[in-house]
């Protein structure tokens, strides 16, 4: 196992950690629920590394960071923005186990919490809801809403009741599928699953309500906590005919993992080729209408000096927001007007969105040869930290630098080659819009958080006085 | 240390005598009770105070209590037009001086407190301070660190564009003698570089907020990696609970107006300086934009617009002095009614209801032409926006059915 581990950390490709988790599966169903986790147990020493001095090499840290960013796919994809989903949680006794801690309920709970927050940071113009599986039954646990505040209380409340008896599938699901029958064509319909049981109690043929999902283009998603299980595998696999099952069904290695794919659903999914509907065929998303256009209404936010009441809730506000159409008084935004069912949001939820459909381009490694042509660029343009410096490098290598390609990589095996997976050996990332270089802090930084690149938002001036111009198709500044 | 008390009462000398002609009862009881002397000697002395000063928590607590240093980000509007506009009223040179008096006073509040300024040019962003390294300097920093036997020509923090410091200077605190001439000569040198016909009306914000935002992420990483425990990733996803090192805010000088080709890069640093919980304040000397109030709004910032240019020094100090942390003690200005209403895309009319495209979010004031997105290209359909609501016709057959029935049933 230690070697299959060690392998997991040096190259960390996705088929690595495909059969890493159908081994674990294997694993603990052979051995059962209660043993599956002694020996997993936790070997962080083994992420510690040391470089060809002995030293321990801090920039694994980074190079971490940097892989995760490598994952992102920033092809520009048509992906359904406006998203109805419903976030089923196992509250069976499988969910007592304390393998993740304190134990697997109370940890999912305080995720999904974390959940429910980014996904409306990141759509804020869904609808969620969410359900719970517990001894035997489906349980309502919040409505389809678009209020993020309501989830969370109800997520608390339910903090108390211990998890009970066997989850049921099939519940669930027909469950959710009730509650996404009604959404509207444009949206996306998905149901996500946290499981955590090894079985499924079910009332009736559960295959006739996956193929009812599958007729509803329902597409569903599935962590699992324990080990994969075959009924889940045909119910995404069936559901999800355009995603690999390697993306839609997941089990989740340890707690950090189980955020990571947890907040990775977080992301708005494409929308597969065959949405733009050709009569009928459309089976392929959880979109099945295409392209509509939406009435909406951009109202402006009022102060009273004195509370009236709000047409959402019937609670005194001072403050709120007027429909543009009926101006009936709402408390907050996004909502549908209470009394004309007018969409309400405010211009910067739409902007909220605009990052998914207009990703940053990655950024492209430079290499030594590369950097020696651009003795001037000494520090990262944005956080003017310095680069280290082009003639060390050469001083270090002799003639090798020339070729730096396959001459280092020999000489020094390994480490080069875990380089390759995108760390740069100068320390220097360049835009290949607006050839700026940058570092890898503000790299990581500006893909995860800003959306923005800093050189091609302003160098525009310049680029026009030097005449150079971009790869062609890189992203407009301005949109 | 309870033992070692200090002799300026009862007179020291008496139980200190007693101590000494009885050194074995000393030794026996090294703990006297009830306030009896020990005698110290002065190497006694000095161990315990040292090691008082390696146990006691008092240190620690201290860092706790103090408020985290600062590091203010200042954006300057240097757009050439908007300045000529404001001459008469507000020259930007004093405008800068104003600006200089007041970094000297955040300086000044803390021996931590960082300052960066970057000019948002009209098409360009850059830093004024601190000087970006050239290739030069950083040759100059590094033949200085391979021979340092060698005499090395003393380098100042401002690369030598302080050749001669006036008399005046002389006097002058240094990290604020620094920033104004590294300021002053940047601002001089973009002046420089600034030709006739790259002027435009525009001013590039998004760039300025996107290097203050990457320069404070930096800083902040920078700041935090002193503490080993503390995570430094940049998502920041892990670290909630760790303790805050360096507070940032953003401080825009805003005389420019029109931004709206920008508006998704200005709308990204936003929600980055949302994310981030870094307040943008708004100092709107002319011009007009919704963008700013929104940021400011959105990132809980102060927005005031000054009316009276000629003091803006008082603005500055009166409104924006505060750091994110003495905030939570006082009531800022900011303004209540906040415009909210989108600009349509297509005529970039100012609205209050409108249609959006469900693919790439594109507002229009009115379904556009042949139903087609002119964003995205993609064909809509319309569904059954802007009808008159149809009334169902009477339907006559059924009619004639319940009449018929009617007829059956009086005939019954």
């Amino acid at each position: 196992m230690a070697d299959s581990d060690s392998d997991y950390v040096q190259d960390g490709s996705e088929e690595e950690v495909s059969r890493h988790q159908i081994t674990r599966g294997v694993k603990a169903v052979r051995a059962g629920p209660d043993q599956s986790k002694k020996w997993e147990v936790a070997r962080p020493w083994d992420d510690v590394r040391e470089d060809a001095t002995g030293a321990i090499a801090v920039d694994d840290m980074l190079e971490a960071g940097k892989r995760k960013r490598k994952l992102k796919d920033t092809t520009p994809l048509q992906r359904g923005i406006i998203r109805h989903l419903i976030l089923v949680i196992d509250c069976s006794t499988a969910m007592l186990e304390t393998d993740m801690r304190p134990t697997r309920y109370l940890l999912t709970l305080r995720y999904a919490q974390a959940f429910v927050l980014e996904f409306f940071e990141q759509n804020p113009i869904s609808q969620l809801g969410i359900i719970g599986m517990r001894d035997g039954l489906a349980q309502r646990i919040s409505d389809t809403s678009g209020n993020p505040s309501d989830h969370i209380a109800r997520l608390q409340t339910i903090r108390e009741q211990e998890p009970k008896g066997q989850a049921s599938l099939q519940n669930a699901l027909d469950m959710s599928r009730a509650a996404l029958f009604h959404a509207p064509t444009h949206t996306t319909r998905e149901v996500l699953l946290l499981y955590g049981s090894l079985l499924s109690s079910d009332p009736g043929d559960i295959h006739q309500t996956i193929t009812a999902l599958a007729n509803d283009h329902i597409t569903c998603v599935v962590i699992g906590l324990a080990a994969q299980i075959a009924i889940c595998r045909t119910l995404v696999s069936r559901t999800n005919p355009s995603m690999p099952v390697s993306e839609s069904y997941t089990v989740a290695l340890d707690d950090i993992h189980y955020r990571e794919l947890l907040m990775r659903a977080t992301t708005p999914p494409p929308t597969a080729s065959s949405t733009t509907n050709t009569n009928g065929a459309q089976k392929q998303s959880g979109i099945i209408g295409g392209s509509t256009l939406l009435s909406m209404g951009f109202p402006s936010r009022i102060t009273d000096r004195l509370p009236s009441l709000c047409a959402c809730h019937s609670r005194p506000t001072s403050g709120g927001y007027l429909c543009s159409r009926c101006s009936a008084k709402v408390c907050a935004l996004p909502s549908k007007c209470p009394c004309c069912g007018l969409t309400l949001i405010l211009s910067t939820h739409l902007a909220r969105s605009y990052h998914h459909l207009f990703p940053l381009r990655n950024w492209k490694e430079v290499s030594w040869q590369r950097a020696a042509l651009c003795p001037d660029t000494v520090a990262c343009f944005s956080c003017l930290a310095a680069f280290p410096p082009a003639q060390l490098r050469r001083a270090d290598s002799g003639a090798g630098a020339k070729e730096a390609g396959e001459g280092t990589r020999t000489k020094v095996g390994k480490r080069e080659k875990r380089k390759e997976i995108g760390i740069s050996e100068s320390g220097r990332y360049e835009c290949e819009t607006c050839h700026t270089f940058f570092c890898i802090d503000c790299d990581v930084f500006c893909h995860d958080v800003v959306h923005n690149c800093p050189g091609c938002q302003s160098r525009e001036g310049d680029l026009l006085d030097r005449g150079l111009d971009g790869d062609g198709d890189g992203r407009d500044g301005a949109g | 240390m309870s033992y070692c008390r200090p002799n300026s009462e009862k007179g020291g000398l008496k139980p200190k005598a007693k101590q000494e002609s009885t050194p074995e009862a000393a030794a026996e009881k090294p703990w006297p009770e009830g306030g009896t002397w020990v005698h110290l000697s002065p190497q006694d002395l000095t161990r315990l105070g040292k090691m008082e000063a390696i146990d006691s928590s008092e240190h620690y607590e201290k860092t706790k209590e103090e408020s985290p240093a600062s590091l203010l980000v200042i954006i300057l509007d240097t757009n050439p037009h908007a300045w000529f506009a404001l001459d008469d009223q507000l020259p930007l040179t004093s405008a800068i001086a104003h600006i200089c008096v007041f970094i000297n006073a955040h300086l000044a509040f803390n021996d931590a407190n960082k300052v960066a300024v970057i000019a948002s040019h009209n098409q360009r962003a850059v830093f004024l301070y601190p000087t970006p390294p050239t290739a030069a300097t950083q040759h100059d920093a590094s033949t200085a660190q391979n021979d340092s036997s060698a005499d090395v020509e003393m380098v100042d923090a401002s690369n030598g564009t302080s050749a001669n410091p006036s008399s005046a200077d002389a006097n002058k605190y240094r990290p604020f003698h620094q920033v104004q001439q590294a300021m002053t000569s940047a601002i001089q040198k973009l002046m420089d570089e600034t030709k006739p016909e790259s002027l435009a009306s525009t001013t590039a914000i998004a760039g300025a907020l996107t290097l203050a935002l990457t320069y404070i992420n930096k800083q902040t990483i920078l700041a935090n990696s002193v503490l080993p425990s503390s995570d430094t990733n940049a998502t920041g996803a892990h670290d909630e609970n760790a303790p805050v090192l360096l507070t940032s805010r953003i401080l825009i000088l805003s005389v420019s107006g029109d931004l709206a080709n920008q508006y998704i890069p200005i709308m990204n640093t936003i929600f980055a300086c949302q994310r981030k919980s870094i307040p943008i304040d708004i100092a709107k000397i002319a011009g007009d934009s919704v963008f700013l109030q929104q940021a400011s709004d959105a990132t809980k910032g102060i927005f005031i617009q000054v009316e009276h240019p000629q003091g803006l020094l008082q603005y500055l100090m009166m409104g924006f002095l505060s750091d994110p942390t003495s905030r939570q003690h006082l009531i800022s200005a900011t303004q209540a009614g906040v415009d909210f209403r989108a600009a349509c895309f297509c005529h970039r009319k100012v609205i209050d209801m409108g249609y959006v495209c469900s693919i790439c979010l594109s507002i229009f004031c009115s379904p556009p032409e042949g139903s087609v997105c002119l964003t995205c290209g993609t064909h809509l359909s319309l569904g059954d926006y802007g009808k008159v609501p149809a009334v169902i016709p009477k339907k006559k057959k059924d009619k004639k059915g319940k009449a018929k029935e009617k007829v059956a049933d009086t005939e019954n």
